[in-house]
């Protein structure tokens, strides 16, 4: 058997489809088992109920799915699409195409199984503003889902844009480092965006009046979660859009993939943390809503502070491109 | 499937400098700047105490976006602000919508747009800082907790642009390439209004007001 470029072009597709589908269904599947516990935790305390939020469970769900959707998209388009034999590069973007998308919907299915859980507790509690808590859980799941859709952006540019000019050294770790890039940034930000479209259903079923600040703090505060994802798809775009002196020194790839891993990672831990952060502001403004300003205010402070380590592996990631 | 880094491009050199213009975004900009102007119009012509439809979605804007700008800031700011906000949504509002009409594309697909809008909005709301707080105070901020960590902050500023300018650019430029790349596979059947449905309407709304209230709350940290 021999390693030639149709073959390797083969190989790096249907690995890619196998990780981009296997990653992808984790979040998808975690955010739904969430969705469908609450919803039995609702269903106890009020049985008749049960039709308004077996009817708000499956919503919930089908969006918490779209993740998971977005991730057999690309694997079906890696196993059937047949993409042209052009060179050796195209195997690289391919693989790192389903890596990227596998990896970024861990994140938003998870995070979009919360809302969707404490809109079915939160019509228990409260079953005559069920369309207020829909409407609510549904922007917060759909803001959710935009670390997949970058995720997706970056898949499918590594999929369809012609990279034929560019020399096989060192852009195959720069596309592998775009894909890391972009895919694992986007878990930390799609799981803490989804902890403060939580609260928010929470936080509106406990008192129905608040439920534009609530919605307002809401979107501010996923969508400071969501910046580094934004700083790992800027890294993704540098990285696959910068031409590269070609050398075949294995430091000038191994910097480029470390780029993408550094930001990746350095991604991860912030999202969370500024989702924790947002969590903990919509749900006091809902119990004190005199105070939204100020809350509000505090929030940027902090998540401006926790944010501060994706700002360093930016940082870093930058030196590695166009320093190293 | 190329022309999904396509650019129609005018390039005009004055004295040696190559200045760059992306001829379709200029156009749909100018296009969604004539369409509120005529909506302007329209809904400032006969104020009436029995409105006209125009006047009507008018007074919802003005009135649900000063009350928002009002809860951020206090209510002498809030009447300088007040038109930056509410335009500042109508546009991009309009923006994010035009791609749902054949033939026509969204602005907001252009990086050079948010970005311009980013750093407009970083340099508003600096200077409100800077007017209100006085430049020796707005400059000892930079040196919390520690004087050593002034670069730092000073990056973290400039991320902000970034990640504004991002976040709007990457959900539009995303929703318009999987829609593109979606309605090629099925060859156009069945599905594309719904996922327009969804990305420019839907989506395309939601990242107006954030982009809007990014901008304001931006403004609310520099002031208070």
């Amino acid at each position: 058997m021999t390693l030639d470029v149709p073959v390797m072009i083969k190989l790096a597709s249907y690995a890619g489809a196998g990780l981009c589908i296997g990653l992808g269904a984790i979040g998808a599947a975690l955010g739904e088992g969430f969705t469908a516990g609450m919803a039995n935790q609702g269903l106890s305390q009020k049985p008749e109920q049960s039709g308004d939020i077996l009817k708000n469970m499956l919503v919930g769900q089908a969006i918490a799915e779209s993740a998971g959707i977005f991730a057999l998209v690309i694997a079906i388009l890696l196993l059937f699409l047949g993409a042209p034999v052009t060179t050796m590069l195209k195997a690289s973007a391919l693989f790192s195409a389903g890596l990227c998308m596998g990896l970024g919907a861990i994140g938003s299915g998870i995070g979009s199984g919360y809302p969707g859980g404490h809109c079915c507790l939160g019509l228990a509690r409260q079953p005559a503003i069920s369309s207020r808590l829909t409407t609510n859980m549904l922007i917060g799941s759909a803001v959710c889902q935009t670390p997949a859709i970058f995720s997706m952006v970056v898949a499918l540019m590594l999929m369809f844009m012609d990279f034929s000019q560019m020399p096989l050294w060192p852009t195959w770790a720069a596309f592998l480092g775009a894909g890391l890039s972009t895919g694992l940034a986007a878990i930390g930000s799609g799981a803490g965006g989804g902890l403060a479209a939580g609260a928010s259903c929470e936080g509106i079923s406990r008192n129905p009046d608040t439920v534009g600040q609530v919605t307002t703090t809401m979107l501010v505060g996923q969508a400071v979660s969501q910046t580094p994802s934004i700083f790992g798809l800027l890294v993704s775009f540098i990285l696959m859009f910068k031409t590269f002196p070609e050398s075949t020194a294995l430091a000038a790839s191994m910097a480029l993939l470390g780029a993408g891993i550094s930001m990746g990672f350095g991604g991860i831990g912030p999202g969370i943390g500024n989702g924790m952060t947002a969590e903990g502001a919509v749900r006091w403004i809902s119990r004190n809503i005199e105070a939204t300003g100020a809350l509000t205010r505090t929030m940027l402070v902090g998540q401006a502070v926790s944010q501060s380590t994706a700002i360093y592996a930016m940082v870093v990631s930058l030196v590695l491109i166009f320093v190293v | 499937m190329e022309d999904i880094s396509k650019i129609t491009q005018f390039v005009i050199n004055l004295f040696g400098l190559n200045l760059v213009f992306n001829v379709e975004t200029i156009i749909m900009t100018w296009i969604v700047m004539a369409a509120l102007i005529v909506f302007a119009f329209l809904a400032s012509r006969n104020i009436g105490f029995l409105p006209n439809p125009f006047q009507v979605v008018g007074e919802f804007f003005v009135s649900a976006f000063y009350g928002l700008t009002k809860d951020a800031l206090d209510e002498d700011m809030a009447k300088t602000y007040f038109p930056l906000i509410c335009s500042l949504f109508m546009f991009l509002l309009l923006s994010n919508w035009l791609g749902i009409l054949p033939k026509l594309s969204e602005p907001t697909k252009d990086l050079n747009t948010t970005l311009g809008l980013g750093i407009m909005g970083f340099f508003i709301a600096h200077h409100a800082g800077i007017k209100t707080k006085g430049l020796k105070k707005y400059a000892k901020e930079y040196c919390e907790p520690m004087f050593f960590m002034a670069p730092l902050n000073i990056i973290g500023e400039l991320a902000k642009v970034v990640s504004i300018s991002f976040r709007l650019y990457g959900n539009i430029l995303g929703g318009a390439i999987i829609i593109l790349v979606v309605s090629h596979l099925i060859y156009s059947l069945a599905l594309p209004p719904f996922l327009m449905c969804f990305f420019s309407l839907f989506i395309g709304t939601i990242q107006a007001f954030v982009f809007t209230m990014l901008t304001l709350v931006y403004i609310s940290v520099q002031v208070k």
